[in-house]
């Protein structure tokens, strides 16, 4: 008992006497994304519970994913609750917002989703580390596999706005580059598009062999179900980028989805004892579903701040400079941050939605290992 | 016809001098939101000029306010410093404004309306899709300007360099309103067939008021741009309209001090009311139900009529 005790003791006097460390968590906690933010939350706050850490106090910070209210939260977070590290940022026109702030006041960001290229490329910053993806990632190594599997000829269909033109940009480079060839497409009004009929026709009237779109939110459940009611499926096979059927909304899906062909960088069913061990403390939490992607992003978010606490990094150079170098095999697979662009290094997963005895699922068709973004115009200070 | 009494002007120093001594005395947070309030404030003195004095209510008047940022965002991008930025901002404003004004000032009531609302949705809808504007991600990097002695980037001094651009913007406003246009403007208005049966002009009176109140719009869009050096169509979204008139109701439409009061309960309410729920547009809709179920004339109207009772 004595030798416990003196044991505890000196633990606790060898540990170095580190200062606090704060983070500024900035999702949006009302409108659209207020469900994607709480997954990121709920997987950066799981991270932190498993380290077991007391010494690093979260501030929470409504963006309500409008760009000019995230830049007015993360100031403050900066200026006034002397912020060590931000968190955060679903949507790429926040992170635009932002982005002169953090790398002005030398305050490192990790990213959780926001997927614009331009933040790890033109725009790219020092202080700016992005664990979740970039549009560039996952819809290029897309366009290379539906090259290689002999597919000839794509329509494309994406909303028209930044991200939609940017995704359909980056797979047609991959297609057209692995022989492939766009032969039409049509970016659709954001957000105002209920009825795809006639978008759905131009695309069958192309004679193309097949269909690539990006949807998300309530356009990608309306849009596989006309997909599907339109009965299109024989004729024009449906590939996207993953988001059109990630679980979030592959259960107002329903059978509907079954055979769309997508990327993405985590699905829930990866067979690695990372991942088990993450669904199953997850599931634990949350009455048995299952973590989305996001929930992932959130907690790589926590793991990379983490690792770089772990190598005694205090205070927000220090950090910034160590996130970078933290690399480790979470749930998604192996992760690294490329030095190059800080942008995340990982697996990028191209699956198959499919109808089984427990209702829909995935089935991995095969695996991108370790799918770097060119830097595409980043240069990092020396 | 607009008179500056006693207790409006004494209203407007009010409302100043406290914002100025919160800045001053206030934290970080406390600057931030006192420049947010002049520049709200300035953006619904431009709408109160038409829609108070003209009867003509523009859902437009945040595109307008969103091409004066962007006019200022692209200019200053571009290489331009930023005081010569500025002025290409207020003149694509005033513009742009001008091109609106003229083509609905023959409408009146819904149809008027219903026209800035296509315009504004219109401006939105070009920059939200035009890649070289950023789309939705927008624009950023944009400076602030140099001010003799200070540096605008402290948010002390933007946030008193902001509250001095409403004081100009509320002087200039008064002296509108004063002028022979202003009179005729307001003429027009109140009696559109006698204002005709005298020699006016209706449909250019109104085009012009409007294209001066575009050009006040547009000083709040260089001044959004500037406090936070970016700038998207987050700005220019109807809504971002429809904001700017439930604050002038709720502040007092036809009053000029209105606006400012208007801008500040609003956004302090709105911060504060945000600190501990996530529905504070429900505290927003209550107080706009009172309001203008106490007879219409909104915070700055309730003052006045209980000196006057």
């Amino acid at each position: 008992m004595k030798s416990t005790l003196a044991a505890c003791l000196l633990a606790t006097l060898a540990l170095p006497a580190a200062a606090d460390t704060t983070v500024g968590l900035l999702l949006p906690g009302s409108g659209n994304y207020a469900a994607l933010g709480q997954d990121i939350e709920d997987g950066f706050r799981m991270a932190l519970a498993e380290a077991g850490r007391d010494d690093i106090t979260v501030i929470e910070a409504d963006t309500e994913a409008k760009p000019q209210t995230g830049l007015t939260r993360a100031r403050k977070l900066i200026m006034q609750d002397q912020a060590d590290v931000l968190v955060g940022v679903v949507s790429s026109a926040v992170l635009a917002a932002v982005r002169d702030v953090v790398d002005g006041a030398g305050v490192p960001l990790i990213v959780a989703n926001a997927g614009n290229d331009a933040a790890t490329g033109a725009d790219c910053s020092p202080f700016i580390t992005r664990v979740s993806f970039s549009n560039s990632q996952l819809n290029r190594p897309m366009g290379e596999w539906m090259a290689a599997q002999g597919i000839t000829s794509v329509y494309t269909l994406a909303p028209d706005y930044a991200a939609g033109q940017q995704m359909i940009g980056a797979f047609t480079a991959g297609f057209e580059a692995g022989g492939g060839k766009v032969v039409g497409g049509e970016l659709t009004p954001f957000g105002k598009t209920e009825d795809f009929g006639p978008y759905l026709a131009k695309a069958k009237a192309s004679g193309a062999e097949a269909l690539y779109v990006f949807y998300g939110g309530a356009d990608a459940i309306s849009f596989v179900q006309q997909y599907d009611g339109f009965g299109l499926r024989d004729d024009m096979p449906l590939y996207s980028v993953g988001f059109l059927t990630a679980p979030l909304y592959l259960r107002s899906q329903g059978a509907a989805a079954e055979g769309v062909i997508g990327a993405l960088h985590y699905l829930p069913m990866l067979d690695t004892p990372e991942n088990m061990a993450f669904v199953t403390a997850y599931q634990a939490a949350h009455g048995g579903d299952l973590p989305s992607e996001y929930v992932v992003a959130g907690y790589d978010a926590g793991r990379l701040l983490l690792g770089a606490l772990e190598t005694g990094a205090e205070g927000r150079a220090a950090i910034a400079e160590a996130l970078p170098k933290v690399a480790y095999d979470g749930p998604r697979g192996p992760l690294q941050i490329d030095p190059a662009t800080n942008n995340i290094v990982q697996n990028v997963y191209i699956f198959e939605t499919i109808k089984d005895d427990a209702g829909m699922s995935y089935r991995l068709l095969d695996t991108r290992e370790q799918v770097r973004d060119a830097p595409n115009g980043c240069v990092m200070p020396g | 016809m607009f008179r500056l009494t006693t207790i409006r002007a004494a209203t407007a120093a009010l409302v100043l001098i406290a914002l100025a001594a919160w800045s001053v005395h206030g934290d970080y947070l406390a600057r931030e939101i006192t420049a947010e309030i002049a520049i709200l404030a300035i953006l619904v003195l431009a709408l109160d000029l038409v829609a108070g004095f003209g009867g003509m209510v523009s859902l437009a008047h945040g595109a307008i306010m969103g091409v004066g940022a962007y006019g200022y965002a692209l200019a200053n991008l571009a290489g331009l410093p930023p005081w010569p930025a500025a002025l290409v901002g207020i003149v694509a404003s005033t513009a742009t404004g001008g091109v609106i004004g003229a083509i609905s000032a023959r409408l009146t009531g819904v149809f008027f309306l219903m026209v800035t609302l296509a315009f504004g949705q219109m401006i939105w809808a070009l920059t939200f899709r035009a890649d070289a504007l950023g789309g939705d991600n927008g624009l950023g990097g944009i400076a602030r300007p140099a001010l003799p002695f200070v540096d605008s980037n402290d948010p002390l001094v933007f946030a008193l360099y902001a509250l001095l651009m409403l004081l100009a913007c509320l002087l200039l406003c008064v002296a509108v309103l004063r002028s022979p246009f202003g009179h005729r403007f307001q003429a027009v208005h109140d009696n559109p067939a006698r204002a005709a049966a005298l020699g006016f002009a209706p449909e250019r009176i109104r085009a012009q008021g409007f294209a001066i109140s575009s050009m006040l719009a547009g000083v709040a869009g260089v001044l959004a741009a500037q406090h936070m050096q970016f700038v998207s169509p987050e700005l220019m979204v109807w809504t971002a309209s429809g904001e700017v008139l439930v604050v002038l109701i709720l502040g007092g439409i036809g009053s000029v001090t209105g606006a400012m009061v208007g801008a500040a309960g609003y956004l302090l309410l709105k911060h504060w009311a945000a600190g501990w729920t996530d529905h504070w547009h429900l505290a927003v809709g209550l107080l706009l139900i009172a309001v203008v179920l106490a007879g219409g004339r909104g915070l700055s109207g309730l003052l006045e009529r209980r000196r006057d009772a």
